[in-house]
């Protein structure tokens, strides 16, 4: 076993080129690139991490005005709310008082109708009454009626100032007795009553007028004593007239 | 067939013996440097499947360093990564039908042991400067300097017995086996021998790597020891 020295060095010195050339051609470009991409990975991790800070801070501050915005739109949602409230009450208050007054209204008119109304039926009730009493009376037109009227007429024209009576009796003109119907065979009774309740005449003249219902009335030119049921029954719608 | 001891001079370039080795040695690096060129032409900051495989091996290279040493790859990744790269393409290279692996012969693994012999000087003196490097022979303590230097010696040598022996000797036994049994039945010792021709490759980098480490390390632990100690005054800093 021999070890050929020549070869040896020969050997060493191809493995120490071979070092040398793959160190140039081989180690140092992979290992650069290696290196080189760290770096830039390195970098652009920075740069990412101060993006993703501005990132923070700009989501902070937008954060931020969010919520400000947020109070604003409250405050702004509640003052409109409170607005839309009060213009709510106002406007149902003026809708309760306009009601109120279209209410009051209707009852003062519904007042005021029912009052007419009532004043109507009164009248028309009072009407209906007193045709019914001028019929019922009709009925009762007979002697003995038309001699209390006689009686309650000589008692008026005594009851009367008697110069009044006096004036009436003098009258130019004379006197009109007027009776409901035709007083026929009582013309002479009723002519000598009269006479002597007046103290004397000129002339009685008698007329008749259906409207009286009963009675017997004085007439002269300026004056008229009333004395008939349909006296009465004017006296009566009067006063119910007066007390409606 | 000849004696894997002897290593026939194919022809001389004056003094200079040209064996079957050196010219395998040449192909590989001729392979090996042109690759690499080839492979290293474009590199984009964004890898594709080829700087990808490529980075992955520089990368792997750094880590069993890293692993090994503790130290920065960066001085020593030329140097034991092409030490490892040489050895398994010539260890591979048996493979190849007429091809005898330049690690089958005694030159080569001498070379290669010789090599680490001197890197562990040179990594040694330029980490700790010449006293330094020296004063590692003498750590523990000087008793161990006669040991330390024999070890230097004996470390380098069992490398290059161990690399020698195991890759001549598959080449032998394939060689053999071939010529006695026929064509196809060397193959599962060829397989072996892939595997064997990877881990010899693996262990002849990382002994390297350890024994420039451990010099590196004694130099600077030396240097720490013989620094003079703090006055009592002196506060810590």
């Amino acid at each position: 076993m021999t070890i050929d020295f020549w070869g040896l060095g020969l050997q060493a010195v191809n493995v120490l080129i071979l070092v040398w050339l793959l160190s140039r051609v081989f180690w140092r470009p992979v290992a650069a690139a290696i290196a080189k991409r760290q770096k830039t990975a390195q970098e652009v991790i920075g740069s990412a991490k101060a993006t993703q800070a501005k990132a923070d801070t700009a989501l902070t501050e937008a954060t931020k005005a969010r919520a400000g915005i947020e109070e604003e739109r409250a405050a702004m949602r509640d003052a409109a709310k409170a607005d839309a409230e009060t213009a709510s009450k106002t406007i149902l208050n003026e809708a309760r008082a306009e009601a109120e007054a279209i209410l009051a209204a209707a009852k003062d008119t519904i007042s005021h109708d029912a009052i007419a109304a009532r004043k109507a039926n009164d009248a028309q009730a009072s009407e209906l009454s007193l045709k019914i009493a001028a019929r019922l009376l009709e009925r009762l037109n007979g002697p003995t009626v038309q001699s209390v009227f006689l009686s309650q007429l000589v008692d008026a024209i005594a009851d009367m100032p008697a110069a009044d009576r006096k004036a009436l009796a003098s009258d130019p003109k004379g006197i009109e007795i007027v009776s409901a119907t035709d007083t026929g065979a009582e013309q002479g009774k009723i002519e000598k009553e009269i006479q002597t309740a007046l103290g004397g005449t000129r002339e009685i003249r008698f007329t008749t007028d259906p409207n009286l219902i009963a009675g017997l009335e004085l007439r002269s030119p300026h004056f008229t004593l009333h004395n008939s049921w349909a006296a009465d029954l004017t006296q009566v719608r009067k006063a119910v007239k007066d007390a409606a | 067939m000849n004696s894997p001891l002897d290593s026939i001079a194919l022809f001389y370039l004056g003094p200079l013996p040209i064996t079957q080795a050196v010219l395998t040695t040449w192909a590989i690096m001729a392979i090996l440097v042109i690759g690499s060129y080839l492979l290293t032409r474009r590199m984009d900051l964004v890898p594709g499947k080829r700087q990808a495989a490529l980075e992955l091996i520089v990368t792997t290279m750094d880590t069993q360093i890293v692993e090994t040493s503790g130290a920065n790859p960066a001085p020593y990744r030329a140097f034991i990564g092409t030490l490892f790269m040489f050895i398994l393409v010539a260890n591979w290279s048996s493979l190849i039908p007429g091809v005898e692996p330049p690690t089958a012969g005694l030159e080569t693994d001498a070379a290669l042991a010789v090599l680490v012999f001197l890197s562990v000087i040179w990594f040694g003196v330029r980490g700790d400067g010449i006293g330094g490097y020296l004063k590692s022979f003498a750590a523990p303590n000087p008793i161990m300097i006669p040991l330390n230097i024999l070890q230097s010696l004996t470390r380098v040598f069992s490398m290059f017995v161990r690399l020698f022996g195991n890759v001549m000797s598959g080449v032998f036994v394939i060689g053999i086996v071939a010529s006695l049994a026929g064509l196809l039945v060397p193959i599962p010792l060829m397989a072996l021998d892939l595997l064997t021709g990877l881990v010899q490759a693996y262990i002849f980098a990382v002994l390297a790597m350890v024994f420039i480490t451990s010099t590196v390390e004694d130099g600077q632990h030396s240097k720490r020891n013989t620094a003079p100690a703090p006055s009592p005054n002196q506060k810590d800093t």
